[in-house]
Formats: structure tokens, sequence, C-alpha cells
């Protein structure tokens, strides 16, 4: 089993946390085996290899009425009761049939997650999808650690939805097995998978504030390196470009029916700045990593330009979301193998 | 709350629904009290759901708890018996019902609810009533499937079709684990509804008493003979044995008046073959079972009494079957004991004195005790007497003197009364025999149908080398009565269930209204008789019939069998469905032409636009260019095109494309090259 799969299952099963040694080899042989069978993938269809079913607590709760009622049948020699009893006897048989039918042949898709900070929660966009004209209910979906959903697919073939899940290290964060889960429709039955979906979160470094400024560094080749506050010295309007800031689009012009065009500063053109690795001297990788991560974020809230040099990286100053976005993905695979896309 | 726990308001209506439908059929049975505690949880729940009340607190569901229970208490007197059970299960249910906040509340109020429709069939296991609990019970259902359908936050009345439909599928299993379960005895006594009251024939008769029952058309008992039904006039059906005299008042002899060795019947030597037949009697809450004279059954715990009838060991509580075999012309006790004969002709000393006098000088007329009852016999029917259902007051000490010599009209219990009182006053053995006469015989089913209204009284008499002979003074004096029933012989009078203007018996002049009536008893017997009474020996014999030999492993194989037989459709029918991206029949046959060059090895890569594809596949096989340029042209227009001047043309298309498509058989060619493969 690769580490990575090993990492993914700890969040599934971490929850009740292995106290012997065998029921550790046990469980290790059941991730073993659930690997196997239900191998990751970014979009999974569920099918009789992948969905487990069970009675659920309530259906043992029922079975024990069951009995009660045969008893009670029995005692009053009652054969209509005998005959009532049979009848929610063969009622659970049957639904085991509709309860698996409720989650066989959707297919979940991984769609996007969204990168977060640590602590932060990353929101997981997915998607289910039916392949027949049949009413699915309560499909319920719920990462460890996370958020719940519950999703009826019957007007719509499918659904997108969203779960939040906390991120904790700067890297790729997959939030492990997605449990998906169905007692619809009578609830006496517990049908479920864990599936892995091939879905990462990017965690940038935490920011991390640092007393000086990595402006005063000597080595930045443009020289002009004090970045002014508020100073917003309009320059002019041009064509808006695929990465510009929302914030600097002149959406009054566009209002006016002018085009989307984006407002330009002149302060900034001539005053880009250098996030350097070097900058930090003394400070561990995480910190350094965190502190460009806070200065970036500085810029960019004040629509400066910034570039970026990382021990065999250099990003160009730039300005704008896409160009942040780059830079704090940088930031946070630096130092992770086939880090960069 | 967590999204699991959320109770949606579909099913809290549905929950409602269930909650007055359970407590319908009780509510007859139950204190009115407790149907306040219902309007009460539903009205409380209702106001939590508007978000003007709160859920009750702890110490307030405590109090309505314990006021509950005491309230029943006092409505019954105990917990003990059947009635208080169900009372108390039925106030759980309404009380649950407030504090239905989660899931867990629901599925604990909707078990209970399956309870309480147990409880139903313990009062009733009349046809209609089941096919009402089925309803109680997808109804129950229905709420569990809506508690499962999180998002519905309106009523829907389409719920009730899944829970409809899974219980049908659900129907055949049952029926093949209902009749291959084994039928084992009770593991323990259970409290019995020992508080509702007895129905029909009473063990103490004054006059009066038949005729009143004779007011009712409800069914005693149900009788299905095999080979032919006897005529109607043979039909005495014994229940009773009245040998004790008091006060005007005719009562059998208590279990503990009748010594121990004259407790056991006598032998009886039995000639020719029995009349077989068996009995379906309705609950009476009585012990004691119809029979014709001399009957004996074979049907385990009925037991036989020392006047030769059939009883039952417990009160027959629900339908009650059994199987008996009578010889009608056996003699019955020729040798009278002491005892017996003692008991059989003592009166209450002075009253009616008339008829002494009278019994006495008839009896010295005659040589014989059979003259003497021919001869009284025929004071009945020489005389004017009148059979009636009104004969007017006859009460008092010498209540018999009046009827015999004054008003001269009476109802079969006077009859019978009188005639064994001129017996006993001749020194002659004689009682009087409650029970009924005659039955409608229904065509469909060839069943015998006793009605209360068939209910009668006559008499025995013990005839020395006859033994207990039956002597029945109203036919005498009503031959119809005894050859048509009482309808017949009352159609004068016109009081044949005066009281009851609306029994369907009473329009069996009708001829629909008579054939549903008789359909609809038909049904009921089968009914009865199949389900109802089911019992290990039917199992048994079912069995038999239908495997043979019973192994474990036919057993086994028929158990399986079946429940493969019915979960593979409703398996095939579940998973199946129409495709969410149905394709059109243009798509269909495209992908047929796809699928013809994909078997000489040119196979369109996903994704690969029908254009490019037509190219490559032209370029391995030249000599179809036309085809498939055709094909592709023709499918083209039909996938990419929206036609704008309607359907017309797409259908000239899709037939011009099936056509050329069904024509198209390409052929594979050796030297077709790179062609073959796709561009990658």
């Amino acid at each position: 089993m690769s580490s990575a799969a090993e990492r993914r299952l700890v969040g599934v099963f971490s929850r009740k946390g292995a106290k012997r040694d065998h029921t550790r080899r046990l469980r290790a042989g059941f991730e073993k085996w659930v690997n196997r069978r239900i191998p990751p993938a970014r979009e999974i269809t569920l099918n009789q290899r992948r969905i487990f079913i069970f009675p659920s607590r309530i259906g043992l709760f029922f079975s024990v009425c069951l009995l009660v009622m045969l008893i009670a049948a029995i005692n009053f020699e009652s054969n209509l009761s005998y005959g009532l009893t049979f009848l929610l006897m063969t009622l659970f048989i049957v639904s085991i049939l509709h309860t698996y039918a409720n989650l066989s042949g959707l297919t979940i898709r991984a769609l996007r997650a969204t990168p977060a900070f640590p602590g932060q929660l990353s929101d997981f966009h997915l998607m289910v999808e039916r392949s027949k004209k049949r009413d699915h209910f309560a499909l319920y979906f719920f990462w460890p650690n996370g958020s719940e959903i519950l999703v009826n697919l019957v007007e719509e073939d499918s659904n997108r939805f969203q779960l939040h899940v906390p991120v904790d290290k700067r890297g790729w964060f997959n939030p492990g097995r997605l449990l998906v889960e169905s007692t619809y429709p009578l609830g006496l039955l517990r049908c479920w998978t864990w599936i892995d979906l091939d879905i990462s979160a990017l965690v940038y470094p935490g920011p991390l504030a640092s007393p000086d400024l990595p402006g005063v560094a000597t080595d930045t080749p443009d020289g002009a390196a004090v970045p002014v506050t508020g100073n917003d010295d309009f320059y002019g309007f041009r064509g808006y470009r695929i990465g510009d800031s929302l914030r600097q689009v002149h959406w009054k012009g566009l209002a006016k029916g002018q085009g989307v065009q984006t407002k330009q500063y002149t302060a900034y053109a001539d005053r880009s700045v250098w996030l350097d690795w070097e900058q930090f001297p003394g400070a561990g990788v995480e910190q350094r990593l965190s502190h460009l991560c806070y200065w970036a974020l500085a810029f960019e809230e004040r629509s400066e330009e910034y570039g970026l040099r990382l021990p065999g990286l250099v990003i160009q100053p730039a300005s704008g979301e896409k160009h942040r976005d780059r830079v704090l993905k940088e930031l946070a695979l630096f130092g992770f193998e086939g880090a960069t896309l | 709350m967590n999204v699991l726990q959320q109770v949606p308001r579909n099913a809290l209506v549905w929950g409602i629904i269930c909650l007055f439908a359970l407590v319908a059929p009780h509510a007859l049975r139950l204190p009115f009290w407790v149907l306040g505690v219902y309007l009460l949880a539903v009205g409380w729940r209702w106001q939590v759901y508007r978000g003007r009340w709160s859920f009750p607190r702890r110490k307030l569901k405590l109090a309505m708890i314990v006021s509950s229970f005491v309230g029943i208490y006092f409505s019954y007197g105990s917990f003990i018996g059947l009635e208080p059970t169900v009372a108390l299960l039925l106030t759980a249910f309404a009380l649950k019902f407030t504090e239905l906040a989660h899931r867990q509340d629901a599925y604990v109020l909707i078990f209970l609810g399956y309870f309480v429709c147990l409880t139903e069939f313990l009062f009733s296991q009349d046809l209609l009533m089941t096919f009402y609990s089925l309803l109680c019970v997808t109804l129950l259902t229905t709420t569990l499937v809506a508690l499962h359908q999180p998002g519905q936050h309106q009523f829907n009345r389409r719920t009730i079709r899944l829970a409809f439909v899974m219980l049908l599928q659900a129907l055949p299993l049952m029926v093949v684990l209902f009749f291959l379960f084994p039928r084992i005895g009770p593991l323990w006594k259970m409290p019995t509804n020992s508080h509702t009251g007895t129905t029909g024939m009473s063990d103490f008769m004054k006059p009066g008493d038949i005729a009143s029952l004779t007011q009712s058309d409800e069914v005693a008992f149900r009788v299905k003979f095999e080979g032919e039904i006897p005529p109607s006039s043979d039909l005495y059906w014994r229940g009773l044995v009245m040998s004790k005299l008091e006060n005007g008042a005719w009562s059998t002899l208590g279990l503990y008046s009748v010594p121990a060795k004259e407790a056991r019947p006598q032998a009886v030597s039995t000639t020719g073959d029995p009349l077989i037949y068996s009995v379906i009697m309705e609950p009476t809450n009585q012990q004691w079972l119809y029979g014709l004279r001399y009957a004996i059954s074979s049907t385990p715990g009925v037991m036989a009494t020392s006047d030769f009838r059939l009883i039952s060991p417990t009160p027959v509580e629900v339908e009650y079957i059994y199987r008996a075999r009578s010889w009608t012309g056996a003699e019955l006790e020729p040798k009278l004991s002491e005892w017996r004969r003692k008991i059989e002709t003592k009166l209450p000393p002075n009253a009616n004195p008339r008829s002494r006098a009278f019994a006495l000088e008839m009896r010295d007329a005659v040589e014989s005790d059979a003259a003497f009852m021919s001869l009284v016999m025929n004071k009945f029917t020489t005389e004017t007497y009148v059979y009636t259902l009104k004969p007017g007051q006859l009460l008092g000490r010498d209540a018999i003197d009046q009827f015999l010599f004054e008003s001269r009209r009476g109802f079969c219990e006077h009859y019978a009364s009188a005639f064994v009182f001129v017996m006993r006053a001749a020194g002659i053995p004689a009682r009087v025999v409650a029970g009924y006469q005659g039955g409608e015989v229904n065509p469909v089913n060839k069943t015998v149908i006793v009605h209360q209204f068939d209910a009668h009284a006559w008499a025995e008499v013990w005839i020395k080398g006859r033994g207990w002979v039956r002597a029945d003074p109203t036919a005498a004096v009503s031959p119809t009565r005894i050859e048509m029933g009482l309808e017949e012989a009352m159609e004068s009078e016109g009081s044949f269930l005066s009281e009851m203007p609306l029994s369907p018996v009473r329009y069996r002049s009708v001829a629909l209204l008579n054939e549903l009536r008789l359909r609809y008893d038909a049904l009921t017997y089968g009914w009865q008789s199949w389900v109802v009474g089911f019992d290990s020996g039917q199992q048994m014999q079912l069995l038999h019939r239908v495997f043979g030999e019973i192994s474990a492993r036919t057993f086994m194989a028929a158990f399986i069998g079946s429940w493969a037989l019915v979960l593979i459709p409703v398996a095939i029918s579940l998973f199946r469905g129409k495709d969410t991206f149905p394709m059109s029949p243009a798509d269909k046959y495209y992908r047929m032409f796809c699928h013809r060059l994909s078997l000489i090895g040119l196979k369109r890569v996903s994704g690969e636009a029908p254009g490019d594809f037509a190219r490559r596949v032209v370029a391995a096989i030249p000599e179809e260019t036309e085809q498939v340029w055709n094909i592709t042209s023709l499918y083209a227009r039909m996938a990419y095109e929206t036609g704008a001047d309607g359907n017309r043309n797409d259908q000239n298309a899709l037939e011009e494309l099936i056509r050329a498509v069904s024509k198209f058989k390409p052929k594979a060619q050796r030297n077709a090259g790179g062609g073959l493969h796709p561009p990658v």
C-alpha cells in the first residue's frame, strides 16, 4: 500500500482509534482490501463491487420488534397476527433491494476543491449523477472531520454540492475517503461505501507577519523597493485581460456599456517588489514560506506588483488574482516532489 | 440538528393520518378520554410545528404518562387483560407523538403503530378488518418512507405509492411464510379480552329470550358438510341442554351440581355412516359448541358432556373451527341413572296447577309415554295455537298455565317450556334443548349459514327403549318454521328482523343484493377456514398435497425457489429505468453503422467527429465512399441541424438513414494499411 493511500485512510479510520495490536492489523487488512476494491478515481460509479449493505441500528431494533410480534402471534394463536408479522419481515427483505437500488448506478464526480489556508475549510465541489430515470432520495455524503450533506436526485439528473473539510498542513490536502450512505426508503438497512475520490485541495502556507519589509533587501534589481501605501495614482484604462483583479475592473464603465475595462494605476508599474527566499535569513523553511505568503497577500491587497524568487524558481512581478494564485501555489508546493505544474 | 435527524413535514402529516387511522377501530372500546388525549397530542404537535408552542417539558410529560396510567386503571379496574393493555399501548402512541422531534422518535412511533395493528386482530379477524389493517400498515410504511425523503416540506400524496408497491412486492413472500411457517402452540397464557360481552345463546332462558335473539341477523356459525346437506328440518343444532326450572326460567346444570360419576357421557352405539361436517363458529365468549345429535369431534381439545353436547376447553373468543361427526339416529342414554331421572323430572312445587292436572289426566288416558307425547303434540296441532314473535306478557308463577289454556300465543321457548313441563308433570324425564334450527344454504360454496335468528328451543323426552327422543312442539304449531325458516313463518306477522330495517338478510328477495351477500359470505367462509383457522393440521394436509412427501430438502427448495421467483422480478423492475440521456433514433442507427465498421477493424474513437471518422473510413475502404458519406451527412444533418421547417423533413431523413444503414455491409480490406488506426 502506498503511503499516500495510507495517509488517506488514516482520516477515515482514525475516528475510533486503534487500541489493540490485532485490531490494528485487522484494520490494516481491511484498508488494503478496501483500497484494492475501491481504488481512487476522478469519478466513481457505484456498483455491487463498491456497495456494502447491512441492517442499520434501527433495522436491528425493528427485528427485535418483529420477534416480539411473532411471540404475540404464537401465544394468541392468531393467524392474522402471524400474517402481519410475516408481511413486515418480507417488507424488510424487499427493502434490501430498494435500499441498494437507491445507491447503485450513481456516479460521483470530483469537480474541484478551493485552496485554503491551514485551519480553514476547503470547499470540495462534487457532483452526483444518475444514469437511469429513477428517484434517489437522501443520499448522505460525509467526509470524516468535514461537513455532511443530504442530496436528492428526483427532478434533475445530477446535483452539484459542496462539502467543507478543514485543512491542516501546507501542500496538497486529500480529505480521505468519502462516505456515501443511504438508508432510504425504510431506514432499516444501511447501504454505504467509502469512495476515494482523486481530489485534493491546495493548502497555502499560513501567512505570518514579519517585522521588516522585504523590500529593503539590497539585491532588488529595480531599485524602487519601497512600497507606498495609499498612493492610488489613477493612470487610465486598458481592455480587460484574463487575470486582472476584479477589484480594478471599471464597473461603472461596464454598466454604461463601454465594455470590460481595467483601471490602471501608475504607481505600481515602476514599483514592483521582489519577494525573495533570501530575505529572511535564519528562518526555517516553513517560516520563510509563511512570511512570503503574508507579503504576497499584503501586496495583492494593495494592488501592487510583486515578483517571487524561490530557489530554482522566478516569477516575474505582476499583480491580479491569477498572479497571486500562482505565487501562493508555488509557495504551497515548495519542496514537494513534482510540485510545479 | 444533524441532517439525518430531521423529520420532514410530509412525514409529520402522514404520521397524523396514521394516528387517527389506527385509533379508529378501537374507538368504541376505549374510554372516551383516550380520544381526547389523541386530539391533544395532535394539536400540541401541530402548534409546535407552527412555532407557537414548545415541546412538552420533561415534568409535564411525566405527569401525562402517570395520569394516563391512573386513568386506564380507573377505567378498566386493572392493568391485566387485553383491553387495558391495548388502551395503554394506544395512549402511549398518542403521547409519543407529542414529543416527535427527531427521527429516532418517529421510528419508535411507527413500530408502536405496527404493534397497534397487530392488536386489532386480537379483537376481530374479519375480512374487512384485515383490509383496514393493511391500509394502516400501508400508512405507517408511508410515514416511514416520508421520513427518509428530506426536503419534502409539503404534504405529498404520492409518497404512498412506494409504500404500496413495496408491500405488494412483500405480499407473495408473506404468503409463502404464512403457509410454511410451523404452527406451534402458545408459549404461555396471554391475557384475553375478558371485558367484552358474550353474544348469542345464553345458558339461562326465560320466556322471550330467544325471541329477542331472533332480532339479530348476525351469523352464529357456518357449516360445511362433506357430501349432501341434510334437509333443513333435520338440522337441529344442539348447543345447550336445560334441565333446571326455577322461577319460570330454564337453565343448565352447573358444572359442580353434576356428580363425578355422572359427568362422563354414556357410551353410545353407533351404526351406519355419520354426517361429517366442520363448523366455523363466530366468537361468543362462551364455551359451548353446536352440533347435530349425536356428535363427536376429532378436533383436539373439544370435549363431550354427559348430555351429549360439545364444549370447548376455553371460551370462544375468536373464530373457532371444529370438525364433527354425527349419527342422527343413535340411541342416547338407553339406561337412565336414578340421579338423572330425578333431575330430569324435577319441577318447582305448586306452580302451574292446571297444567299439572292436565298432564296427570291425559297420562292416565293412554298406556305409554310415547302415546302421551303424541297426545300432547296433537293438542298443539288441533287446537288454535299461534306461533308468534309477539306473544304478549307471559310472566308470573303460573305463566305456563296462562300460555297453555288462555293466550295460546307463543314463540318456540314457550312451546318447549310448556311441553317439557307437562311431560315432567306426568313423571316422564324431559328437558329443554336450546340451539339453532335450520340455516341458510349458500349455493356459492355449499355451506350452511346459521344466523342468530335461527335460534330455537325444543324438547327432548326420555322414552324407555328409545333413549332421548327429540320432540319439537313448534314443528306441530308452525311446520313452516322448521321447513322454511323464520322469515317464512313470520311472513303474515311481518315481525322478521323488524328491528333491523337495514339488514341485508331482509332483502333476500332482491336477487342482486342476495347474490352479493351470499358471495361475500362465501368469501368470509373461505377466509375463515383458510386464513383465520389455518392450523398445523391443515398445514400438513396442504404440504402433503403440494409437495407429496415432506422432507427438509423439498421444504427448503420450495422456500428458496419461491423467494427467488418473487425477488428476481422485483430486482429487475428496480434496476430498470429509462436512461437519463436517451438515444435518439438517429444516434441509434449511426451507432449501428459504427458497430458494423468496428467489426472490420475501423473503430471510432471517442470524441472523433463523424466527419473525421468518415474521412478515415473512406481512406480505408474507398469503394464504399458514397455510402459512407451519405450516411454521415444524413446523420450530421439530423444530429446538428435544428430543422426550422419542422419534423417532416426529419422523418424523411431518418427513413433514408435507416435504409442506408441497413444496406451498408462493409467488407474488410487487406491493403488498408495505416488508415485503419485512428490518428492519435
